[in-house]
């Protein structure tokens, strides 16, 4: 069993991590080129990293096919990396699904003033790149009694927020029921957890972008430089699947803040909000605060004639 | 002068109870006040009476006679009330005999901490939406212990609507690209209606 795994870990599925490895090998084989492009830091045989875990991350499986075992060296790993990398002693954990939740979001567009906390704070938790200027949350500005995406402004700047005449909305990983994104993956990088949230293994993923063109809402972004974190703004809390340091050449997005989410906290969006709008819950709780919206509310979501079934609703009141 | 020389007073005693509640919120802990919806379901809702500044009331109106008159009131009370188009005045929602404490439209005594109560008076439907989650905020957890806060701890209800501020700053753009133009530019624009924005007929 073993075996077929570690054979199938080396299939050109696992092109990312291949191409890192092929390049640091290379680095080591001629000094000259390793002096010339290869930043002090990284400098060795394994780009800083002991041969051990160069071949470990190499080697490495997709996550839902990893032994208990395996995902601990993962983990492991990931955080010598990261302690290697920026002096920053993280923990990566892979808190699993809560058994008997479905998350579920809704946002009320009539309180939502479009200040961008939600936005910033993202980025702060989830230790999105600073200089590769990453942001999971988008807040689109609109002309009151329209819906048109197409004509939402992304760049708004004004003195002040609301502008008259104008409602915002916040658009970010609608968590879909029926993900075109985790169809259009060719190497199963991607998938639904049965607690709803659609996650990502960024060392399986190859970085084609499939899944961004395939997603309706702009909710995936890419990683085009390697991020980088100033290392007094890393948080330290991580998950596999969630705010770990990604590199360059996957894709991420949002992940309901899976890691704060999975221990009982809210998203960090929903507690940066001032003004109430984000409500965040189980949607199997009939007494959760996201079942009384979804009940009593006036709801609707984005794109539904896409049939996505997006777990990410809107309502005014 | 004597007015000058009372005012003086009230700022310095006021300036006293301010910095003496300040260090009793700082020592105790914030103690939660249970609350429970028309079902029965629990939840909890931060205190209101550590934020005040110059509770208890009634260490100054002990002192001074009650004036039911309706009048501007000057510092340290707030001097502006955007409330109610001015339908309501202070002794609406301020009980008259107890200046520890609010009250109703039905003349009930309300504590401080159960600020939400007289607010809903007015706004029922608000109050029974913030009390099941539809309106408001909650804090820390979404499972657990639900703990929302109280109305006057977004709403100043001297001043109750939101006041705009400036937005934290736009998405930044990809080097090397431009920033996209307005939505409603003209390149925007579909062909019929750039053609019929064209005086060229």
């Amino acid at each position: 069993m073993t075996n077929a795994r570690s054979k199938r870990a080396a299939s050109p599925a696992s092109g990312m991590t291949r191409r890192k490895f092929i390049k640091r090998a290379g680095a080591a084989g001629s000094l000259a080129a390793a002096a010339a492009s290869v930043p002090a830091v990284s400098a060795g045989a394994w780009g800083g990293e002991t041969m051990q875990d160069a071949f470990g991350t190499f080697f490495q499986d997709q996550y839902k096919k990893m032994s208990p075992e395996e995902i601990e060296e993962a983990l492991a790993r990931i955080e010598r990396r990261a302690l290697r990398e920026t002096g920053v002693r993280i923990k990566c954990e892979n808190t699993p699904p809560i058994p008997g939740v479905v998350f579920g979001y809704a946002i009320n567009i009539s309180k939502c003033k479009g200040y961008r906390d939600c936005v910033y704070a993202c980025v702060k938790e989830n230790n999105l790149g600073r200089d590769s200027q990453m942001q999971y949350i988008r807040v689109l500005e609109m002309d009151r009694g329209t819906r048109n995406l197409e004509k939402a402004d992304h760049y708004y700047d004004s003195e002040i927020v609301p502008q008259e005449g104008k409602y915002y909305l916040p658009v970010q990983c609608m968590q879909c029921d029926n993900p075109p994104c985790v169809k259009a993956c060719p190497v199963e990088a991607t998938w639904k957890e049965p607690d709803g949230i659609v996650v990502i293994d960024y060392n399986w993923c190859i970085g084609c972008r499939m899944c961004m063109s395939a997603c309706p809402y702009w909710a995936r972004h890419f990683n085009w430089t390697e991020p980088e974190v100033p290392a007094e703004e890393i948080n330290p809390l991580t998950h596999y699947l969630g705010n770990r340091p990604r590199m360059r050449g996957v894709t991420e997005k949002c992940h309901f803040c899976v890691q704060r989410t999975r221990k009982g906290l809210l998203p960090a969006c929903a507690e940066a909000c001032p003004n109430g709008a984000r409500i965040f819950g189980n949607l199997l709780d009939p007494d959760s605060e996201i079942r009384y919206v979804l009940e009593n509310k006036d709801v609707f979501r984005l794109k539904e004639d896409l049939a996505t079934e997006p777990k990410f609703w809107y309502f005014s009141d | 002068m004597t007015l000058f020389a009372g005012s003086a007073l009230l700022l310095w005693a006021g300036l006293v109870v301010w910095s003496v509640s300040l260090a009793q919120s700082e020592a105790e802990a914030v103690e939660l006040v249970r609350n429970t919806t028309p079902d029965g379901a629990e939840f909890w809702v931060m205190p209101r009476k550590s934020e005040l500044t110059y509770y208890p009331c009634a260490q100054c109106h002990k002192l001074i006679p009650p004036n039911p008159e309706v009048r501007k009131l000057f510092s340290p009370h707030p001097s502006e009330l955007d409330h109610g188009d001015e339908r309501i005045w202070c002794l609406t929602c301020h009980d008259i005999e107890d200046r520890n404490t609010l009250t109703n439209l039905l003349g009930e005594s309300v504590d401080f901490d159960r600020a939400a109560e007289v607010c809903a008076s007015c706004h029922m439907q608000r109050h029974q939406d913030w009390m099941f989650g539809g309106h408001g905020k909650r804090r820390g957890d979404w499972q657990g212990e639900r703990v929302i806060y109280s109305c006057p701890q977004c709403h100043d209800p001297h001043t109750p609507t939101i006041k705009p501020r400036a937005p934290k700053p736009p998405p930044p753009v990809r080097k090397g690209l431009a920033r996209p133009l307005h939505p409603e530019a003209e390149e925007y624009l579909s062909v019929w209606e750039r053609l019929e924005s064209d005086d060229h007929d």
